[in-house]
């Protein structure tokens, strides 16, 4: 695929819309993905973003904590009464409260102002005449959007183990089958629902990053990448659509609950990660055709 | 280049079923007597697998009908998933999972649990020692059988002509079920009045196990209007950290002794089954697939309502809420409010919600049994056209 014809973009400056493709000097590429990651988690809006996630661990521990000898202990949506028995369980409630609305948010938030942002605040020309491939600039905004979501999920996760730890202590886990597994096992099931949820945000990721290469406008691709992860939430609660449910974006999201069985079916994991890769395969070329043949005017 | 990512992403999404298409080459043919006979011939083998239960009945939906986690009541319609896992002999689990949760039935021998993850609670369910004494001594002896033990064979016959009377049954195309190769044998009512269109047995070829049943309704040759099979299955003995349970530190455990039926019991209700007696009440009407069974002297209000072991939990945590109509609302719908979403329904609510009113009383009708409550309180029930059964009642 070529780059933009110069002459359709007669009036903006032709360093922008131009472009030999230039010659990759060795070691630009990693200086290019520090930068990127400096940049992404040290930006302040996105470390306040990373603090309230992480709050929001803290506050489920101390609710079900201050709770516990009440009433209402042990209940609550999901996992939060398992929490009382196992602090490790406040990692998997924090989790699954944040996973509807508090992930998106933030996979929204990371890659709807990838590209666009820098188109806004009329530094992506900039970027482009260093000498860096519009692809190759592509996939350093991808990282730098997916790091982000995962130190997000990190973000939760770590606070939940230690409040959880802390408030409640750690002990065997007792798992959805009743059954009881060693702690380390456990813990290793546990890690594996953070890793599933993680790459369970990279077809958002992708279907944000493609927004974020239409508009100049960060906030219009932020708020329409929350909206996918909406609208396929609710998609996926119609009958009338069986047959394309399967597919949706956030149909395997709460899969991850198979991790805590008492014998993993590998097949609806794989199963879930399928379908974000093939989000990811879509969307990551969709963006990839628009942005190496849009013309950057700002 | 995004037009070949989506083709390849289709390609990986279509492939896989196209691929796995049957060949009808290489299994050797039968009849429908050989594969009766085989089937009850075969031993139960030991497995794991998955089994989808999908129903589409074409009862009216439900208020929150799919928001309700691990419950058996879902499988009223839609889809519940389950995972099974059996030895072939005494030891066995099914699980009905949910989003976030599951229910296990464990069974070990003389005793069975089981585990609700919503609510944390074991039950266990025993034989007293007498009892397990005189199940073991009933095993080694056999149970006691009067003349001899028909074979596989005369057995398989013995039904399949028993069948016919009534059925048409006959062979389908060679199948695939949860990637194995599978003949169908279809039971099609030589009734036209019923609503059971045909019911489609899978059985493995090469284990004459039961892989899927379909029972399709005579309104609807699209799709089953019941379907049970699995999508997923292994041979193999599954390994004993599944097959058994013990229950978790914490939870309440309530300890269920189940009586065995003494000898006399057993004989009793062996006598009752030869003479075809029913019990007081249940008169039958018609025969074969349009046998209509009616009950009189239902008391559906309380039964409907009437459940006072429900009674006595919502008394415990009698919920309310800030607003009068959200508390009105939660009164018409919700019984539960401890789990967040709506679990459990108020069944008047939701027998309300799946009958219709008529002249003779309510009357639920699906693609598959239509059942009439009269308001003198008879309950007719058959796999029959709702106008069947007004005119019985």
């Amino acid at each position: 695929m070529s780059h933009a014809d110069p002459l359709a973009s007669a009036t903006v400056a032709p360093v922008a819309t131009a472009a030999p493709v230039p010659r990759a000097q060795p070691g630009a590429f990693g200086r290019l993905l520090r930068s990127e990651l400096r940049l992404v988690l040290g930006r302040r809006r996105n470390v306040v973003l990373l603090s309230g996630l992480g709050a929001v661990p803290l506050l489920l521990g101390l609710v079900v904590f201050l709770t516990r000898d009440s009433a209402m202990s042990g209940q609550g949506p999901g996992f939060i009464g398992r929490v009382t028995e196992n602090g490790l369980f406040l990692v998997v409630a924090s989790v699954f409260v944040c996973l509807p609305f508090l992930l998106p948010l933030t996979v929204g938030i990371a890659s709807g102002d990838a590209i666009a942002g820098e188109a806004s605040a009329g530094t992506l020309r900039y970027l482009l005449v260093t000498p860096v491939a519009r692809a190759r600039l592509l996939v350093v905004k991808a990282a730098g959007a997916l790091t982000f979501v995962a130190a997000a999920v990190l973000a939760i996760a770590v606070v939940g183990l230690v409040a959880g730890a802390v408030l409640f202590g750690l002990r065997d886990v007792v798992l959805l089958s009743g059954d009881t597994v060693p702690l380390a096992s456990g813990a290793l099931r546990v890690a594996g629902i953070v890793a599933y949820v993680g790459l369970s945000m990279t077809g958002l990721v992708a279907v944000g990053l493609f927004f974020s290469t239409l508009t100049e406008v960060p906030v219009g691709a932020m708020a329409a990448t929350v909206v996918v992860a909406i609208v396929s939430g609710v998609l996926d609660t119609l009958p009338a659509l069986d047959a394309i449910r399967p597919g949706l974006l956030t149909h395997h999201w709460l899969d991850f609950a198979e991790l805590l069985r008492i014998a993993p079916d590998w097949g609806v994991v794989a199963g879930g990660l399928g379908v974000q890769l093939a989000w990811v395969v879509v969307f990551g070329s969709l963006a990839w055709a628009r942005f190496t043949t849009a013309d950057v005017s700002s | 280049m995004p037009a070949v990512a989506a083709v390849a992403v289709g390609a990986a999404v279509l492939a896989p079923p196209l691929l796995a298409s049957a060949d009808d080459q290489g299994l050797p043919p039968v009849t429908p007597e050989e594969l009766v006979a085989q089937v009850a011939g075969a031993e139960a083998p030991a497995l794991s697998g998955t089994i989808v239960y999908t129903a589409r009945l074409g009862l009216p939906s439900l208020p929150f009908g799919t928001a309700a986690g691990a419950d058996p009541v879902n499988l009223m319609s839609g889809s519940s998933t389950l995972r099974v896992w059996t030895d072939g002999e005494t030891r066995s689990r099914v699980a009905l999972l949910g989003a976030a949760s599951e229910y296990s039935v464990v069974h070990d021998a003389a005793q069975a649990w089981t585990y609700s993850s919503d609510d944390d609670e074991v039950v266990h369910y025993t034989l007293d020692a007498a009892d397990v004494a005189r199940l073991q001594e009933l095993e080694k002896s056999g149970p006691p059988v009067q003349g001899d033990l028909p074979t596989p064979q005369a057995a398989a016959d013995a039904a399949l002509a028993h069948a016919q009377e009534l059925s048409t049954v006959s062979l389908d195309g060679v199948t695939t079920v949860a990637g194995r190769d599978a003949y169908q044998l279809v039971v099609t009512p030589k009734s036209t009045t019923t609503l059971v269109g045909r019911t489609v047995l899978a059985v493995d070829a090469e284990t004459s196990t039961p892989l899927r049943v379909q029972v399709w309704s005579a309104q609807d040759d699209t799709e089953p209007a019941l379907e049970v099979g699995f999508t997923d299955v292994t041979f193999a003995t599954p390994t004993d950290a599944v097959l058994t349970f013990s229950p978790p530190a914490g939870a309440q455990v309530r300890e269920v002794v189940v009586p065995l039926p003494t000898d006399a019991e057993l004989a009793g209700a062996a006598q009752e089954k030869t003479d075809g007696t029913l019990p007081a009440g249940v008169t039958v009407h018609g025969e074969g697939w349009d046998t209509v069974v009616e009950v009189a002297d239902v008391d559906v209000a309380g039964l409907v309502a009437g459940d006072p072991e429900a009674l006595g939990d919502l008394a415990q945590h009698e919920p309310t809420i800030g607003s009068d109509s959200a508390q009105a609302l939660l009164e018409d719908f919700g019984r539960d409010p401890s789990q967040g979403a709506p679990g459990e329904l108020d069944p008047t609510a939701l027998f309300d919600a799946i009958t219709t009113a008529v002249p003779e009383g309510r009357l639920i009708s699906s693609d598959l049994f239509s059942v009439l409550i009269t308001d003198d309180g008879r309950l007719l029930l058959g796999a029959v056209s709702p106008q069947t059964l007004q005119g019985l009642a």
